[in-house]
């Protein structure tokens, strides 16, 4: 249990009322272990992007519970709830979702700057982009760069924090085909450098190759929690 | 800099026009006041410099009800040994029945208002005598000045035609006199005796019947801010008990004129600054459309962990840097205009020049003023920002 990042337990989320309830979730529960890198797959509309926002604390489930890094933060105040979110999560989006007022550096040192945390903030942000490419884009507006490129800023920025989870809603879903492989390349291996935790939603199984487990999720209900026994160094 | 002022200064300046139309609205909305301030203050004070130059002086010296039986020499010789005096003059009111005359007939008698200085004294604590556009002011014992009004009643005479006015005495008799017209007085706004004709004192002291006796001493001083201090020390040496004098400041003595004229300024005063609140509401219009658009970046910043407060700050840091530019815009402006109707000694279809001078307080209040105004605007968007959810502004966005 000492090395769970992540464990979702009978977790329900139910939009409307009455007879117009909608079940998007249904008695979802899974766990993950530090390090790994896990798939969330299905078809529009399963319910992958709702579990994804449960898990990120954007969202509360109706029913059950969420425990990341051994915390339940359903009893955190919204304020709590902001700087567990800051500290403890990554978040990497469909369309980057970067702040187009904001260089690319300046992106990529939002996390900490929210967090308070400045030391050596510029230096490891500025490490972060050169380990993706981007050192000689750092002080262009974000609005200024290509979309593969602001998926990898938007990957640093994730990261800046050293977050326990990083999550990615279809990361790759408004890329071409290069940029998305060279993307899915990157987030695996910074997963195998630096050991983050990586939970990605994505339709798009076959672009991500081995992975460390697939959650399939069909109507709001898992429906195969496939664990692949990949083998490791050491 | 602290990340919500940059993010903050990043979102408006980035939104050239938001920025510019927001600040314009502040900038104006002090414009506004200002310019109110100019003219409206600028004539009250043009209205006191003139009541100081043509009719009270700075302290104004009369005699409960009755005329001043002390000797005026001895008056104005005790006040002018005070340090901030400059010069005190005498001054004799009554009425005289005029004709008025038209192609060489007679029009109609009317009275007109008669006042009595002394020639010299009165240049020294008067500029009446630089209001003589035609002619010259009161010298020798028959010579009369006319006001302009009364010269146009009259039928515009000449410098140099005499005229007859008709008094009557201390005794109710009267006393009928030639004159002749040695100058005609105009002043802009007639604020001056354009309805009156001024003569030599001692001229009228005499027709009267009323040798030794003075209306009135307007009284000049070097430091106006002493009127106070001045009308105290005669009060003091000449108790009321005794000589039943009475001496009052020029805002006691011209009471009747300004106080009207202090109402239409709070009025004006009143308006500009309910254009103030119609540029607030424009600041609220504007950084609502301002959350509008920003609203996926406010989901982004809220995902990676802002709180409610952070996006509050957000946009009240905007509202500050609306409200600085604006202020400081405005200030521009107003102090531009302010400086143009000074050395301009701007007038309006030939009324007084207006006495302008440079408020500062009162700039520092309005730009004080509009800068709260516009943060003050900026909370209810600010506030609709802290309610946006991260997914749904990120969806929405």
């Amino acid at each position: 249990m000492a090395d769970l990042v992540l464990e979702v337990r009978n977790v329900d989320k139910i939009f409307g009322e009455g007879e117009t309830a909608v079940y998007a979730l249904k008695n979802v529960s899974f766990s993950v272990k530090k390090g790994k890198f896990i798939l969330i797959v299905g078809s529009s509309g399963s319910g992958k992007s709702t579990l994804l926002n449960m898990i990120g604390l954007l969202d509360r489930p109706t029913n059950g519970q969420v425990f990341i890094d051994g915390i339940d933060p359903s009893n955190l105040n919204d304020n709590q709830i902001s700087s567990f979110r800051n500290s403890k999560l990554g978040f990497i989006f469909q369309f980057s979702n970067l702040l187009s007022d904001l260089t690319v550096l300046e992106n990529v040192l939002l996390p900490r700057q929210i967090q308070g945390t400045d030391t050596n903030a510029i230096e490891e942000a500025k490490s972060l982009l050169k380990t993706v490419g981007l050192e000689n884009q750092m002080n262009k507006y974000a609005n200024k760069v290509s979309g593969g490129q602001a998926q990898r800023v938007a990957i640093c920025r994730a990261l800046i924090n050293k977050p326990a989870i990083v999550l990615a809603d279809e990361p790759t879903g408004n890329l071409d085909s290069v940029s998305a492989q060279t993307t899915v390349q990157l987030m695996k291996s910074l997963n195998k450098k630096l050991g983050h935790t990586f939970i990605i939603v994505t339709h798009d199984r076959p672009q991500f190759g081995d992975v460390d487990k697939i959650i399939t999720i069909k109507d709001g209900r898992i429906v195969d929690d496939e664990m692949m026994e990949v083998p490791t160094v050491n | 800099m602290d990340y919500r002022a940059k993010v903050g200064l990043r979102f408006i300046t980035r939104r050239k026009g938001s920025l510019i139309a927001a600040s314009l609205a502040v900038s104006i909305a002090i414009l506004v006041v200002q310019v109110n301030s100019v003219i409206f203050q600028g004539l009250y004070n043009a209205i006191i410099r003139d009541q100081i130059n043509y009719r009270f002086g700075h302290v104004y010296i009369t005699r409960n009800e009755n005329f001043i039986t002390k000797s005026d020499k001895m008056l104005v010789n005790w006040l002018e040994r005070i340090p901030y005096v400059e010069a005190a003059a005498p001054r004799l009111e009554s009425t005289a029945s005029i004709n008025a005359t038209g192609s060489g007939q007679t029009v109609r008698d009317y009275d007109v208002p008669v006042i009595g200085v002394d020639p010299v004294l009165d240049t020294q604590a008067s500029t009446m005598y630089t209001t003589v556009g035609n002619g010259q002011y009161v010298s020798s014992r028959n010579s009369i000045v006319l006001g302009a009004l009364v010269a146009r009643d009259l039928g515009n005479p000449h410098v140099g035609d005499s005229i007859k006015l008709k008094f009557k005495d201390r005794n109710g008799l009267d006393q009928l006199k030639r004159f002749t017209i040695v100058g005609i007085t105009q002043t802009a706004g007639s604020v001056g005796l354009d309805n009156s004709v001024i003569m030599n004192i001692d001229t009228l002291r005499e027709i009267l019947g009323r040798p030794h006796e003075t209306q009135s001493i307007m009284v000049r001083l070097n430091d106006p801010t002493k009127d106070q201090v001045v009308k105290d020390l005669f009060l003091n040496a000449f108790p009321t008990r005794s000589d039943n004098f009475k001496a009052q400041t020029i805002e006691e003595s011209a009471e009747q004129t300004l106080s009207g004229f202090r109402s239409g300024i709070a009025l004006i005063n009143l308006v500009g600054y309910f254009g103030m609140m119609s540029s607030a509401f424009a600041v609220v219009t504007i950084q609502m459309m301002q959350v509008t658009s920003k609203t996926r970046e406010i989901g982004i910043m809220r995902a990676i962990g802002s709180k409610r407060k952070d996006i509050l700050m957000i946009f009240i840091f905007q509202g500050m840097v609306i409200g600085a530019i604006g202020a400081g815009l405005g200030t521009v402006f107003g102090v531009s205009y302010t400086v143009y109707a000074k050395e301009t000694h701007l007038t309006f279809q030939g009324s007084l020049a207006l006495e302008v001078s440079y408020n500062w307080l009162g700039i520092l209040q309005t730009d004080i003023l509009a800068f709260v105004l516009a943060i003050v605007a900026s909370i209810y968007p600010a506030y609709k920002a802290t309610k946006l959810q991260p997914v749904e502004a990120m969806r929405f966005g």
